[in-house]
């Protein structure tokens, strides 16, 4: 196997795919599975077979689209038409209508429910109007569990590229210039993470996928492997060559089986055609993939945690420095980054650094993925340009809110970040903007709240959530979430005074400067963000209750 | 030094597909320790749960201490410890067993005992779960009735042997 | 590894000291006092009790000293109100954690919580004691394990593993569920893998763990018998 041979795999896969004159995507990620989308896609099959069409249609499973509560979803290429909750009993009208009498049926279309009229071509509906898709670019056009369909969008020619016209330093280079930043929350810049372990000199080192995405309301992770295994592959080859590194670990969270079963189904179809393995593409470049599946626990999300886990031990945070790029996994230099980072890198191998500088903002370039979610029309997932307001992601992607309520708060960065009132929708959400409100980006989980939230319980659902995730092992995060929560509980209940919320600001920020890990230090955002935003509700409890008292 | 008293282990039958399922699994790894989270993982999902005496052959077997093998089985959610209600079936649902029939072996336990995977009758009498692969294929459909490993099982007659069961207890 | 030479700042005093060290180390080294409680010289370090935080110019962050490797020009603040204060902070969760009652403890005046409590001036509590349900497992024949003294510092567990090499203790649960084992949670009288050593009772800080042969008032632990220990391991015959 050698670069002329992945050219002659991509003509294999072109001839395999150009005999179809329509492909039917049916979206097999875990949302529209819920809703029935397996059986619908039988169906389409069962229906195609049964016109005699399986030479001229292929009908085939595909990740995420995005529109997560419209499922189950079908999408029809290259018209880009997509229906939305497919009825297994509406499947011969369907297919009649869409392919035989190019009659789309208006009504079944995405957003007819909503829209005055929906559109034929999905892309030019809002929703997907306003999105860049970088990282989730081609989820719901293939299907995951065949790599032709990856090798027929060009999959692998970035490691191909690589291997072949770039050296390690050139890689490196290339996603520095790209000023991309890690999306798993903290938002280090990855080229320079690339460089430090690089730079280390040792005959072993590892590359990391995190994927233990665990905050509640975030999945944008799970749907990347879901929809796109290759793409997170092919970023972590690209990073071992680049740093040095011959064995890769791509750590799951064991609540995605789904996830966990397609990234273990691409490991070993890409082996078979020495896209990973020992030799890629005839070099002297080895590099293996093994899946770690987690066991539940959100501290692992901590890269030092995750290591430990990844040996077989507890997952609990070290102290850092060391970092892991230095003595990581087994004690070697180890590159961490998250599921979306590594689905970015391809397109920046191929488009070039430049393309991707130039989205976004200037300290936060390229798009990111948010899964929305709560009180919003349209819940799902979409990836936008860094530096998108916050009200156009809301009002013009997401639809506005859910039966028209009024807007009062978004969470962002789940357990680890805060809200933002209304007064600051027009904010930009990039790393900075963020964090200059008190909240940060994390992993992209946004949650849209309306007037019906009490955010003091919206603080103390996210306590209580760090509080049982806390791994026990330093005092502030395992002693101080533990007070906090239940100087909450007694906010909660209309039982604190004055004294009480002195207390807690006294111990958020106690727990925020002293813990271990960043599980530890980020545990009292929530609380803190909705202290700084909505502090009138905390007082009137008190109140409340202070007047009760003689 | 103490004198030690002699301490009688829980024993592990060999005979046991499941035993043998994880043995090959240990294998697999090369009885490497860094592999200890996916071995209790394959321990789980054949027993159901983790019993004492699986752990303490996995603790041999990967030539760990036990506390350390305890501490990380306590530390994830994922790990339990305990099985659900006096008398457990577990049901496999591996490809084999579920090409054999598995799914009517729980939709009868569904009707007759309103039990879903993971659910407990009120009374703690009797628990079901599923497993995703008890290593057991020769003899799918398969299903463990409290340690005992039932071949090619017929939905009434499991039922009729879960009934007499709960009556003798 | 060479060492180079090296100078900093500690509360305004230039030290020279040589590369490799911890701040901590260096501090001990020039009687800067730096509190600890899950530290103890000769095991490894986890930065786990929070007590020995300084400042760093330079550094957003506070850092561990007891894991934090010195660096040339660095410039170190031990004791400033913010820390003083957190400390005080910590000392009080110690003590609201579990079910501390110096009066009825066996290691009363001798205990490294109730110094520390002295230290940072503790006069009283500001947090709910937590009282959780904590055994108290006598079943060994020379030593009690009580887990309503316990910190969780795990000095114990680190003496086991590293000095004795018996590793008989771990933790087990997490968040404030965490409790030291032996074994798979076995009674510590029934462990297959403990010594009877008494290291980790030399280790411990407070009476949490304690030979049954003393009275209380008589309780004198040496946790710096375990750090000679160690020294005298690495000489050669």
């Amino acid at each position: 196997m050698n670069s002329q041979e992945l050219t002659t795999l991509y003509d294999k896969a072109k001839q395999k795919n150009a005999q179809y004159k329509h492909k039917i995507c049916v979206c097999c990620g875990a949302g529209c599975i819920s809703s029935g989308s397996e059986e619908v896609l039988k169906k389409i099959q069962e229906e195609i077979t049964a016109r005699g069409l399986e030479n001229e249609v292929s009908a085939v499973p595909s990740g995420c689209m995005g529109p997560c509560n419209q499922g189950p979803l079908v999408k029809f290429l290259p018209d880009n038409t997509i229906y939305q909750k497919v009825d297994c009993k509406n499947i011969q009208y369907v297919v009649q209508r869409q392919l035989i009498d190019k009659k789309p049926i208006e009504d079944l279309l995405i957003f007819s429910d909503s829209r005055e009229k929906p559109f034929l071509n999905a892309d030019e509906d809002p929703f997907f109007k306003k999105q860049l898709k970088i990282a989730l670019k081609d989820c719901g056009d293939i299907n995951p569990e065949e790599i032709d369909d990856y090798l027929n969008i060009g999959g692998y020619s970035a490691l191909d590229k690589v291997l072949f016209k770039m050296l390690p330093e050139e890689v490196i280079a290339e996603v520095k210039h790209s000023r991309m930043r890690g999306r798993g929350g903290a938002g280090y810049p990855t080229g320079f993470k690339w460089e430090t372990v690089y730079k280390y000199v040792s005959a072993e080192k590892y590359v990391i996928c995190n994927g233990d995405e665990g905050d509640p309301g975030a999945f944008m992770d799970r749907s990347v492997l879901e929809g796109n295994p290759h793409r997170v592959l092919e970023g972590m080859a690209i990073a071992g060559y680049a740093v040095g590194a011959s064995q890769g670990y791509a750590y799951i969270r064991g609540e995605y089986p789904l996830a966990i079963k397609r990234i273990e189904n691409a490991i070993k179809q890409a082996k078979k055609l020495r896209l990973l393995g020992n030799n890629i593409l005839g070099t002297n470049f080895s590099f293996d993939v093994q899946v770690r599946i987690g066991a539940g626990a959100f501290v692992c999300g901590e890269e030092t945690a995750l290591i430990a886990s990844i040996e077989g031990k507890r997952g609990t945070p070290s102290p850092r420095p060391p970092y892991p790029a230095e003595s990581g996994l087994w004690g070697k230099p180890t590159l961490i980054n998250n599921v979306e980072t590594f689905a970015g890198i391809a397109p920046i191998i191929n488009q070039g650094g430049e393309w991707y500088s130039e989205i976004g903002t200037p300290k936060s370039a390229g798009t990111k993925v948010f899964a929305l979610a709560g009180k919003i029309k349209y819940s799902g997932l979409i990836e936008v340009p860094m530096g998108t307001t916050l009200r156009q992601i809301i009002f013009d992607i997401g639809g506005g809110m859910q039966d028209d309520g009024e807007f009062k708060a978004a969470q962002t960065g789940g357990p680890s970040g805060g809200c933002i009132p209304a007064e600051h929708l027009d904010v930009k959400m990039d790393y900075e903007s963020l964090l200059s409100l008190g909240s940060i980006m994390g992993s992209g989980g946004l949650i849209v709240m309306d007037k019906s939230s009490d955010m003091v319980d919206v603080a103390r659902f996210f306590m209580e959530f760090c509080m049982d995730e806390s791994c026990g092992k330093c005092v502030p995060c395992r002693v101080g979430t533990k007070m906090m929560h239940d100087l909450l509980q007694k906010i909660c209940t209309n039982h604190a005074t004055k004294i009480d919320l002195d207390r807690l600001e006294e111990l958020a920020d106690y727990v925020k400067e002293c813990s271990l890990c960043g599980l530890g230090t980020s545990a009292p955002n929530p609380l803190l963000s909705t202290l700084r935003h909505f502090r009138e509700e905390y007082e009137n409890r008190i109140r409340q209750f202070e007047e009760l008292q003689p | 030094m103490r004198v030690r008293k002699a301490k009688k282990e829980a024993e592990i039958s060999k005979n046991d597909p499941r035993v043998k399922f994880l043995a090959n699994k240990i294998k697999k790894e090369n009885y490497s320790p860094g592999s200890l989270i996916e071995i209790l993982h394959t321990a789980q999902n054949a027993f159901g749960y983790l019993p004492l005496n699986v752990l303490q052959y996995i603790t041999k077997a990967l030539k760990l201490p036990p506390a350390r093998v305890f501490s990380t089985v306590t530390f994830y959610h994922f790990f339990s410890l305990k099985s659900k209600g006096e008398h457990t079936c577990l049901v496999c649902t591996g490809t084999a067993c579920y090409v054999k029939g598995a799914q009517a072996i729980v939709n009868e336990l569904e009707k007759q005992f309103g039990l879903h995977s993971g659910q407990v009758t009120p009374d703690n009498k009797l628990g079901v779960a599923v497993a995703r692969c008890i290593g057991a294929c020769g003899i799918a459909p398969a299903v463990v009735l409290d340690d005992e490993v039932l071949a090619k099982v017929e939905p009434q007659e499991l039922t009729q042997k879960i009934k007499s069961k709960l009556a003798a207890s | 590894m060479s060492m180079t030479k090296l100078t900093l700042q500690i509360d305004g005093r230039s030290i020279e000291t040589e590369s490799g060290r911890t701040i901590l180390e260096v501090c001990k080294e020039n009687d800067i006092t730096i509190l600890t409680m899950c530290h103890l010289k000769g095991i490894t370090d986890v930065g786990a009790c929070r007590l020995c935080l300084v400042e760093i110019e330079g550094v957003s962050k506070l850092m561990s000293a007891c894991t934090t490797k010195v660096a040339d020009k660095m410039i170190i603040r031990t004791s400033t109100e913010k820390i003083k204060r957190y400390q005080r902070i910590t000392t009080e969760l110690f003590a609201a954690e579990r079910n501390h009652v110096c009066s009825v403890c066996i290691a009363n005046g001798h205990c490294e919580l109730q110094k520390l409590a002295y230290d940072v001036k503790m006069d009283h509590i500001r947090y709910p004691y937590l009282f959780p349900q904590c055994e108290v497992d006598t079943s060994h024949p020379l030593y009690v394990l009580d887990h309503n003294r316990c910190i969780v510092c795990t000095r114990c567990v680190r003496v086991c593993a590293e000095v004795e090499g018996a590793y008989n203790w771990d933790v087990m649960n997490r968040g404030t569920n965490v409790r030291i084992i032996s074994d798979f949670n076995t009674p510590w009288g029934e462990s297959i893998t403990c010594s009877d050593c008494g290291k980790c009772v030399e280790a411990c800080p407070t009476g949490a763990l304690w030979p049954k042969a003393v009275v209380q008032g008589q309780l004198n632990k040496a946790p710096e018998f375990i750090s000679d220990l160690i020294e005298k391991r690495k000489m050669k015959l």
